[in-house]
């Protein structure tokens, strides 16, 4: 034990000592958290939009009340005519416009069917798909506003669970905290373990009689401390900042969260056995599980979306079991039982490569 | 008993031989010295022997332990000295010490009568990072780190190499007071004058062992007469040797001029002078000497060749 307490310390004296490094470590999770939450939104308020109103009377009007009240548009110009619109596109820089068409009350009332234009810039078509979810759940309401409870005619009822406003900063959060925990335990435990191996200290590890297991350990340990610090900020900031929920158990997103180190740091330790350079441990870390983590894991595409080659191949990277997991306890308030699969598979994960890395390690070559 | 026996080392890089059959004892106590050239084979020798590469053929006890078998046990009772500097170079001196006085299970107060000599050098920078020594301190600590769990048997991997010359006098030194202690010392080096320092040696070429005994013995049994010139154009000299009509090696030594002859200095001074005066080379000093161990390596290569 005396041995590991002094890997500890070394280890730890190494990070202290190479501040810029710890710096990042600390402060790229807050970083990243604050940017994807506020800039790379794609939820989408007071987008600029033009309205014709051809109508002009009290329905049409009670519409345009429900579109600018929906606090997702601003209507920036009423054009005339339909040519003007097409001025506000260049001038106005709108993204969308509505043409609510003559009689239409009327046509409401006596036909019960109206038709509506809309005209988007789909120069940017993740914006456009937005805004035209929003118009057609305004209108839906809208519609349903109007015919009242009495007539009940069939109509398609969606409604959005555990993210009721589809807030793209819960999808983000697991996905940060993955990647989070990949670039300080397993970039930095592979990079650690690399460097003893590159200036020769591994071997002077090699034969002194203590234990291998804990000379990996005690360099793996702090970086799992530094990953739990992050993953806790990063968890704070989307509760407090981003009004996230954590429905489930706090302890057990704990867990999840601690059993996903050990994943991460057997990985790192896993290719750390493979290289004898720091700049090929990183770049394996980066290229071989980074990357593959951040595309693959469901994080920013859906993986039902993906050939199938890559669906299967989505199940190898630990990033995607352990976002499905966290993503069930914090929105969907899943319990120890929901997913218990996705802990025994990361904690698999974890034992077969820290066994055969330490195999590797201790073996002479 | 013998700190190491090892018999028919081989041990191969792709196509290349590093190390083509080495046999050799280490008798206990001794310094032995292994002398050659870089790319010699002398690291790998040392990985092997230290347990950290597995040779492909060959068998070898280090202190009495089977070099395959009981590695765990020769580990125990090693001190290693890598060939490149091996230590933290964040890490301050007292630190690096620290931690791998606990990774040998045992302490700097256990073993400072054995360190102390050195340990007193160090310790004007003992807060000092590793990495910011100079060359000579950067080996005493190293060798400070490889003594700390008081090893039987130290191997030493070139300890001298880019060091300055007072610091490689004054490390030979220590290892002079190691030795006394009862600790048998393996010990490399491509710098020739070391090479007597050593109770015995053993000069490696391309990976085999060409010559080994005590470096007196080596130079005793130097075969030929040795001369050595002095003179201002050697280059001209040099280029002049190639027509000499004598049998004779001849290689520049430092600022002079070294030449073997293989027959009575009587016979062949005489021609040997009258040669250099008929091409107007002009000499200082033409004098007879006693071979050093690089006269005696170059001799021993050439006559293998």
């Amino acid at each position: 034990m005396k041995e590991l307490r002094q890997i500890l310390r070394k280890e730890f004296t190494h990070i202290f000592r190479d501040r810029i490094t710890l710096f990042l470590v600390l402060a790229i999770p807050i970083m990243l958290v604050l940017l994807f939450g506020f800039t790379i939104s794609t939820d989408i308020h007071h987008a600029t939009i033009s309205v014709l109103d051809l109508a002009n009377d009290s329905q049409s009007k009670t519409l345009v009340e429900n579109i600018t009240a929906s606090g997702y548009f601003e209507v920036v110009s009423y054009p005339k005519s339909e040519s003007e619109i097409d001025h506000d596109f260049k001038d106005k820089n709108i993204k969308l416009a509505i043409i609510i068409p003559n009689n239409f009350e009327e046509q409401l009332t006596t036909d019960k069917f109206v038709t509506i234009q809309i005209i988007s810039d789909v120069s940017d078509m993740n914006v456009a798909s937005i805004l035209n979810n929003y118009v057609k759940a305004i209108l839906h309401d809208f519609t349903d506003e109007y015919n009242g409870t009495a007539t009940v005619p069939i109509e398609l009822c969606t409604q959005m669970m555990y993210n009721p406003e589809a807030n793209s900063v819960y999808m983000f959060v697991p996905g940060i905290i993955t990647l989070i925990m990949i670039i300080v335990t397993a970039l930095m435990s592979s990079i650690t373990l690399a460097r003893e191996v590159e200036t020769g200290t591994m071997r002077m590890l090699l034969i002194a009689p203590v234990k291998k297991a804990w000379v990996v350990v005690g360099k793996v340990i702090p970086y799992m401390i530094l990953s739990f610090i992050s993953t806790i900020t990063i968890i704070v900031i989307s509760v407090v900042v981003f009004q996230m929920p954590i429905k489930g158990s706090v302890w057990l997103l704990l867990l999840v969260c601690v059993i996903f180190m050990l994943t991460s740091a057997a990985f790192g330790t896993a290719i750390s056995s493979l290289v004898k350079t720091q700049i090929d441990a990183m770049m394996i870390t980066m290229m071989g599980l980074f990357l593959p983590t951040a595309l693959l894991s469901g994080f920013l595409f859906p993986i039902d979306n993906m050939p199938y080659f890559f669906q299967i191949l989505a199940n190898v990277f630990p990033g995607k079991w352990f976002i499905i997991a966290i993503k069930d306890v914090m929105l969907k308030g899943s319990g120890f039982m929901d997913i218990w699969l996705y802990m025994l598979i990361l904690f698999l994960m974890a034992a077969v490569l820290m066994t055969l890395s330490l195999i590797r390690l201790d073996k002479r070559r | 008993m013998a700190a190491i026996t090892a018999q028919n080392i081989k041990k191969s890089y792709g196509h290349i031989h590093a190390l083509k059959g080495v046999s050799f004892d280490v008798r206990e106590g001794e310094v032995f010295g292994v002398v050659g050239p870089d790319g010699a084979g002398k690291s790998t020798l040392f990985n092997i022997l230290t347990t950290l590469l597995l040779p492909d053929s060959g068998t070898a006890t280090v202190l009495e332990h089977d070099l395959l078998r009981d590695y765990l046990e020769i580990r125990k009772n090693i001190g290693y000295l890598p060939g490149t500097f091996s230590l933290y170079p964040d890490l301050s001196v007292e630190e690096n010490l620290i931690f791998f006085a606990t990774m040998y299970k045992s302490s700097i107060p256990d073993n400072m009568p054995l360190i102390k000599p050195i340990w007193e050098q160090l310790l004007p920078f003992k807060k000092r990072p590793a990495g910011k020594l100079s060359g000579g301190m950067k080996q005493k600590l190293a060798l400070c780190c490889a003594l700390i769990h008081k090893p039987t048997l130290l191997f030493l991997d070139e300890p001298t190499t880019g060091v300055d010359p007072v610091s490689r006098k004054e490390f030979w030194e220590i290892l002079g007071t190691i030795k006394k202690q009862g600790i048998s010392v393996v010990v490399s080096t491509p710098y020739m004058d070391e090479a007597t320092l050593c109770d015995r040696i053993a000069l490696l070429q391309e990976g085999e062992f060409i010559r080994m005994d005590s470096p007196k013995a080596i130079v005793n049994d130097f075969q030929g007469e040795l001369v050595s010139l002095r003179t201002t154009d050697i280059f001209k000299l040099l280029k002049l040797m190639n027509d000499c009509p004598l049998t004779c090696t001849f290689y520049p030594y430092g600022e002079n001029l070294h030449v073997i002859f293989y027959e009575p200095m009587e016979t062949v001074l005489p021609p040997f002078e009258a040669f250099l005066q008929k091409n107007d080379i002009s000499y200082d000093k033409l004098t007879q000497i006693t071979p050093t161990i690089e006269d005696c390596f170059i001799e021993i290569v050439r006559t293998k060749n």
